[in-house]
């Protein structure tokens, strides 16, 4: 064994309860089982700590449960317990690079290469405190073991009471840390463990202390691993797994939900552990994807994203429901997904002397609010198209630019253009082809001066073929007024339209 | 006999609960202003638009309103401020903005019309009736246009008020019998084909962009950071005008001077009264005839018709009258293809 190594093994117990659980804290302090299994022949897989002091038991029937009363019964849900898996993943791969997972049932178990990280975390001990923190802060009650052999860690951890949270065990120390622990913890065969029942063999400390020789020709190879891991000197080839940095929380409801407000207790609590693993990263959140699977069997996608990724959970929530209110489900929703793109914390830099701009958060939230009362295309900001036809822009997001503006303020022209919208068709009054005449709004009007034509036409190669002339028209009214207009004779639709005054 | 001084602290004192400094007058105010751009528009107003407060642009239609407040946002955009424009009738167009100067990446700017149904080109639906944009014609009457048996009972403009309420068309009572076919069919034993259930869409009222318009200001108002906000309902006719409360312009103005945004109005109407600090009209443009191809543009004539807080050259109250500063300015506003003078 090379004396430099030291692992940390993450064991987190009853994994299905607290998976299903750390998404719903009301439920935390209440009796709760899980179920597993093809009704109606449902099991108890795993149950927390309340329900067990009551005297549930794994392995019980629904109908056994049912006999307690006032147990929560929740059915088990393998997207939460992989939503859970990856979160627990990620937060583990913050503390190392290589991180190896082992698969067990009903418990999440993961060990970390934390060898050389004294000068990142400190000593095994507070890494251990921190790593046990920031899985609390996901919801989560874990236990670490920290030792210089791979499997010693292991078994440490399993074989700790449940009372004890964190166990470090210096390099050459680890048989006498694992003397006390019983047999269990080791998975041994049915054959091996009535054989060592009968010997009287109960403790690692007892299976180590036997002659090595003896115990190979009693038990073969076997005999020869289950004494080195009893004395914490089984070597281990490591195999590091890709660590997964991944924002998605899963939520699966009880009953179809048809209430927005409802439904957004729920997504708080998700986007606030969405925003704790973001923010373990430096990060802050730049989008969040709500996917809502309905009761019929639809999905509603719906993709909110904000001017400055921000980690505000309240900025989020406001986000979310002024969106979700404007582009309503339309049924009941069975299951919540949420996924989210990280970003780069947004960084601000005030000045004394620089301009009065209104602030991202707050502006993100009016223009929400604003889209939900005058539709989503008609707020933010126009930019013009390159093209001759009408209308000659398009609109974009607004945001606030960060730079100095370029735009040059024109110094001679400030006549502009008042469109009318949508177009007035017009009765006029051609003499030699020129306007001389029109009715507009219930007045006649008398050209005086007609400027034009002058033509503009396109896309005659396929069925968005347009052409028109346009004039601009200084015109009398009966009424004694002027008016400045600018016409379009649209030669596609044979007709003529007034398309804004000259204001 | 105590001086005048303490009995007013003494009635002040004792009035502070209900009225507070009930005898002192409120502090004048001297408001910075912007430029508009406009160098004899500025020199009228004293230094151009005042800041953290309402102005109101008032005009007919084509008086240059527009171009007076484009050019105001290109002024604030070139210090890289932030504006928006709160548009009721889709009316702003882009390509003048950008012509003129405003930077289009500093000025959000919110339609407030429906445009949905205008934007397809085979749609005909008019999203705001055409009404909407006629100002009523005031009626014939006897005495004043009420029908009043006197004209001492009449109200001056009640009639100018009234117009437009009685301009739609009132739909004539259906009958209550069934038609004469639906009974021929019935008597036949012919069978009637079922009417799909559609769902119509609801019709556009006529307050509704107005309504919006008023709500997004609000919104932009209590979200702060906007330098200038143009409140643009220079498409309605004033008797819609007309209607908005006075109470929205008092808010308008006491979170304008908050925010320190300066909103400015462009309407047909004067409707927010002494909300406003300043208040500007448009009078008909002249048009310039240089050019015989192309249209070169008019020129604007405009006058102060309200300025409050308006700083006094100097504190001595002359015995004369002082000369009396001018009222009116004109500039010319040409076109972008026309190039300068």
């Amino acid at each position: 064994m090379n004396s430099g190594e030291l692992y940390a093994c993450l064991l987190v117990r009853e994994f299905p309860a607290q998976a299903l659980l750390r998404l719903r804290p009301e439920l935390r302090e209440k009796p709760c089982v899980i179920l597993d299994g093809e009704p109606p022949a449902e099991t108890v897989c795993s149950l927390n700590t309340r329900a067990r002091l009551l005297g549930v038991q794994r392995g019980m029937t629904k109908v056994e449960v049912d006999t307690f009363g006032s147990i929560t019964i929740l059915p088990r849900s393998r997207s939460v317990e992989a939503a859970a898996k990856t979160a627990l993943l990620e937060c583990a791969g913050a503390h190392s690079p290589r991180v190896e997972l082992q698969e067990e049932e009903n418990v999440f178990l993961c060990c970390l290469d934390i060898t050389g990280t004294e000068a990142l975390f400190g000593p095994p001990e507070v890494l251990a405190k921190t790593l046990r923190q920031r899985v609390a802060l996901l919801g989560l009650s874990a236990q670490v073991a920290v030792s210089g052999n791979f499997h010693a860690s292991i078994l440490l951890a399993k074989g700790l009471p449940a009372r004890t949270a964190i166990v470090v065990v210096p390099s050459g120390a680890e048989s006498m840390a694992l003397a006390p622990l019983s047999l269990s913890v080791l998975a041994i065969s049915e054959a091996h463990a009535e054989t060592l029942s009968r010997w009287g063999i109960r403790t690692l400390g007892m299976l180590a202390a036997l002659p090595r020789t003896d115990l190979i020709a009693r038990l073969g190879q076997d005999g020869k691993r289950l004494q080195q891991m009893a004395t914490g000197t089984m070597p281990h080839l490591f195999q590091p797994i890709d660590v997964p940095f991944v924002l998605e929380e899963t939520a699966e409801l009880d009953y179809p939900l048809d209430n927005l407000e409802s439904l957004l207790f729920g997504v708080a609590v998700m986007l606030e552990q969405l925003i704790v693993r973001a923010a373990m990263r430096v990060y802050a959140l730049a989008a969040v994807t709500v996917e809502l699977h309905l009761d019929g069997g639809g999905t509603h996608c719906r993709t909110v994203s904000p001017r400055v990724p921000t980690n505000d959970r309240h900025l989020w929530l406001k986000l979310l429901h002024l969106d979700l209110e404007a582009h309503p489900a339309g049924a009941p929703i069975s299951k919540v997904c949420l996924h989210a793109e990280p970003g780069v914390t947004s960084k601000v830099q005030l000045g004394l002397f620089s301009p009065q701009l209104p602030e991202s958060g707050r502006l993100d939230v009016t223009l929400a609010r604003i889209a939900a009362l005058v539709g989503d295309d008609n707020v933010g900001r126009a930019v013009l198209d390159d093209t001759h036809t009408s209308p000659g822009f398009h609109m974009e997001p607004f945001a606030v630019p960060s730079g100095s503006s370029t735009t040059k303020v024109s110094r001679t022209a400030y006549g502009c253009l008042r469109r009318v919208c949508p177009p007035e068709r017009l009765s006029i009054t051609l003499d030699c082809g020129r306007p001389s005449g029109f009715f507009f709004r219930g007045h006649r009007y008398t050209v005086r001066h007609a400027y034009g034509p002058w033509l503009a036409g396109g896309e005659w190669w396929n069925e968005r073929i347009w052409g028109q002339e346009q004039w601009d028209l200084i015109a009398q009214g009966d009424d004694e007024t002027t008016l400045y207009g600018c016409v379009h004779q649209d030669f596609v639709q044979k007709s003529w339209l007034l398309v804004g005054l000259y204001d | 006999m105590p001086l005048a001084s303490t009995i007013r602290l003494q009635v002040e004192s004792a009035l502070a609960r209900k009225i507070p400094s009930a005898l002192t007058p409120a502090p004048r105010l001297i408001r910075p202003q912007i430029p508009t751009g406009l160098a004899e528009l500025d020199e009228l107003s004293g230094g151009g638009l005042p800041l953290g407060a309402l102005t109101e642009l008032v005009g007919a239609e084509c008086t240059g309103r527009t171009s007076v407040a484009l050019s105001f946002l290109a002024q604030v955009t070139e210090a890289n401020k932030v504006c928006a424009w709160v548009d009721s009738a889709n009316a702003f167009d882009p390509a003048s903005a950008a012509a003129i100067g405003v930077d289009l990446d500093r000025l959000l700017w919110i339609r407030c019309a429906d445009v949905a149904e205008a934007s397809t080109k085979t749609t005909k639906a008019v999203t705001l009736p055409q009404k909407y944009f006629i100002p009523g014609s005031p009626k014939k009457g006897l005495h004043g246009g009420g029908f009043g048996p006197h004209p001492r009972t009449e109200i001056r403009g009640l009639s100018e008020a009234m117009a437009g309420l009685f301009t739609g068309e009132t739909p004539l009572p259906k009958p209550v019998e069934p038609s004469a076919t639906k009974r021929n069919r019935l008597a036949s034993g012919e069978s009637i084909p079922s009417i799909p259930f559609t769902r119509r869409k609801r019709r556009a009222r006529h307050y509704d962009a107005i309504e919006r318009a008023l709500r997004t200001t609000d919104l932009l108002l209590q979200t702060g950071g906007f330098s200038a906000i143009v409140l643009d309902l220079a498409g309605i006719a004033p008797q819609y005008v007309a209607r908005i409360e006075l109470s929205t312009w008092h808010r308008y103005r006491v979170a304008a001077e908050k925010t320190q945004a300066c909103i400015l109005l462009l309407t047909q109407y004067p409707c927010a009264k002494s909300g406003s600090e300043l208040q500007l009209r448009l009078l008909e443009a002249e048009p310039i005839l240089e050019a015989h191809t192309v249209f070169s543009g008019m020129r604007p004539r405009i006058e102060i018709v309200r300025q409050r807080f308006l700083q006094a050259a100097s504190n001595v109250v002359s015995m004369r009258k002082p000369p009396q500063a001018a009222r009116t300015a004109s500039w010319q506003s040409r076109t972008p293809w026309a190039g300068a003078q």
